[in-house]
């Protein structure tokens, strides 16, 4: 190819009220001489990407069908809750508890949905070389995708319980003085609605981070999440009384460990605890092994992505 | 002018395999073309220049900064193009490009519109509002190069880039290549086995042979250098090689596609002429043909690995 002459075109010299109707402007590459925000812009591009993507936006419709299924699935109930409750408030249907156990399963599903497309996509077509190259670490790739997964979690188990808990007040005889005395069940509902998406979230790209196939990904979640709960309570039923450390073994059903939580949080009485209030966990015990699960997650997926060599 | 790249005792090992050995290199802003053979080092060694992969011992900086402690600065002004079809299928061009410029640093809005620009620059104006899982190989391997340069980085580093292309779309990619340089003056790195394109786009050269630099050089120093002459005769053959050796003059070789009565006799002087021409008096042999040629980098290449059946002198 003959040398060209540089195509490093200057800016117009006059702005563009004052260019002649139909003047041709010569597109010539220009180098770039704006601002470069490094890799904060680019943990940030990578989340919001991510979520973008794996809510199907910008993709085809249907990729877009089973999110929209599992928010409708998920506001349903706070409306008809805070109808009931508008209604027939001593009923006293709009609780807490009833909300998180109604939602945990659709939760589940989201995730096992979202996960995988988080991070199998980007291995299936190979684009990982490409995101390596750029102003992140492998460490922040993996850190952003667990946020972005957590964040998009977030929408469903936290939004809607924060929109209960407002209807709540707002149905109330005084909703300025409801919101006031009832602000602690909103710092409630948003921790137990964060490590919901936390922990399930993490949990799900633990598995999405052991094979390129989002399908199998997908399968893999729901089975094993379906697994380790009927493990964990067929054990400890048969277990729990001969042996002491079976009630460990309850830790690893994700329905039980929420369902402890969300009691031991929002209910007075220990009755109702389930199977692993009867195990004697402590409040600071279930956080505390729910905030070390993220971490230890997060840090084997970042062993899943260590270069390999 | 600061080199592009300098790399001091660079070794990287993968188990038993030793994939980069010792490699030194200072190199200046200018097209550079890596060659080797396959499995040489080349991947090996642009990886580790993007911070990508821990070499053993040694260090390298690359646009003037240290790959070990400042990877993702490093990365932020450098391009890559990776050999892989490492593209999304279900996005469309000006929304993967704009993502990767946004990879680097830019602000979102910036980083819409160069993706823009930079997409028109590679030839898919057009196309950019396309799904990429609709695009041609040649198509795909633009995509590639538009994500690696819409950062306006200092130096892109590209693997490969006409790997698997058709002669036209390969053509039509090392114009693209050879106008990063020169037009929109970003310093490019281009591996390849391919010896015709390196010495079709690029000003410098480094031959890689067993994860080692064999040589280094600015290709225009090629053309300066004491070329060859190429004899052809017929009759007694080996009475003309013995007298041209005892002359001072010894065959190096025969040439490349093996014509048996061809050699090739260094031009060390002028005077190598007149000493064919009596020898071939002396021996009684016919001179057929007498002709002079510069080194080429095939000669550089062949004088320093050999002969490797993966490095091409073809569109490969």
């Amino acid at each position: 190819m003959a040398t060209a002459e540089p195509a490093v075109s200057p800016p117009p010299a006059s702005s563009p009220s004052e260019g002649r109707y139909g003047e041709v402007f010569d597109r010539g590459y220009a180098h770039y001489t704006g601002e470069r925000l490094g890799r904060r812009q680019a943990f940030r591009s990578l989340i919001v990407y991510s979520m973008k993507r794996s809510m199907g936006i910008r993709k085809s419709w249907t990729a877009k069908i089973l999110p929209f299924f599992l928010y409708l699935a998920a506001i349903i109930p706070v409306i008809v809750m805070i109808g009931l409750t508008a209604l027939v408030p001593q009923a006293n249907m709009a609780s807490y508890p009833n909300y998180f156990l109604a939602i945990f399963t659709i939760v589940g599903i989201f995730v096992a949905a979202v996960a995988p497309e988080m991070l199998c996509v980007d291995r299936r077509e190979r684009t990982l070389p490409l995101y390596f190259a750029r102003a992140i670490t492998r460490f922040d790739y993996v850190l952003a995708k667990v946020l972005a997964t957590a964040i998009l979690t977030m929408t469903l188990s936290v939004v809607p319980v924060v929109i209960l808990w407002l209807g709540r007040q707002l149905v109330a005889e005084s909703p300025g003085q409801a919101m006031r005395a009832n602000v602690e069940d909103l710092g409630k509902v948003v921790l137990v609605g964060s490590l919901i998406a936390l922990v399930l979230g993490t949990a799900g790209l633990v598995i999405s981070s052991l094979t390129d196939r989002r399908i199998v990904a997908v399968a893999i979640i729901v089975v094993g999440f379906l697994i380790l709960t009927a493990t964990a309570n067929i054990g400890y039923e048969l277990l729990g009384e001969e042996a002491e450390w079976a009630r460990y073994l309850l830790l690893i059903s994700p329905s039980d460990l929420f369902g402890s939580l969300i009691y031991h949080l929002f209910t007075d009485s220990q009755s109702e605890n389930g199977l692993i209030s009867d195990a004697e966990f402590s409040l600071r015990f279930k956080l505390l092994y729910m905030l070390g699960f993220v971490v230890v997650g997060i840090l084997f997926i970042r062993w899943r992505y260590a270069p390999k060599d | 002018m600061a080199p592009i790249i300098e790399v001091h005792g660079l070794r990287k090992t993968y188990r038993s395999v030793v994939a980069l050995d010792g490699i030194d290199l200072t190199l200046p802003r200018a097209a550079i073309g890596l060659l080797g053979a396959n499995g040489a080092g080349k991947t090996t060694l642009i990886r580790t220049l993007l911070g990508l992969a821990r070499p053993d011992r040694g260090n390298a900086r690359v646009v003037g900064l240290d790959t070990r402690t400042q990877g993702v600065q490093v990365r932020e002004h450098v391009g890559y193009m990776p050999e892989a079809d490492a593209l999304p299928q279900g996005t469309t061009a000006a929304d993967f490009v704009g993502h990767m410029a946004e990879m680097s640093g830019l602000p979102a809005r910036a980083a819409r519109q160069r993706a823009a620009d930079v997409l028109y620059q590679v030839g898919l104006g057009e196309e950019r509002y396309r799904l990429i899982k609709g695009f041609s190989t040649g198509m795909r391997q633009r995509v590639k190069l538009a994500q690696a340069i819409v950062h306006d980085p200092q130096l892109v580093f590209l693997d490969e880039p006409t790997a698997g292309m058709d002669p036209q779309g390969r053509d039509a990619m090392l114009e693209l290549v050879e106008r990063i340089y020169r037009s929109l003056g970003i310093a490019v790195v281009f591996s390849s086995h391919i010896l015709e394109d390196i010495e079709r786009v690029c000003d410098h050269v480094v031959i890689i042979d067993g994860g080692r630099v064999v040589t280094e050089q600015p290709l225009g120093d090629l053309g300066t250098e004491p070329g060859e002459l190429i004899v052809r005769v017929e009759g007694d053959v080996d009475a003309f090689k013995r007298i041209l050796t005892q002359r001072g003059y010894p065959l190096s070789r025969g040439r490349l596609d093996g014509n048996p009565d061809e050699f090739v006799v260094h031009m060390e002087d002028e005077r190598v002429y007149d000493v064919i021409r009596d020898a071939a008096v002396d021996a009684g042999v016919a001179l057929r043909s007498l002709r002079s040629r510069s080194r080429s980098l095939e000669d550089l290449y062949l004088g320093n690995v050999g002969v490797p059946r993966e490095v091409t002198s073809g569109n490969g």
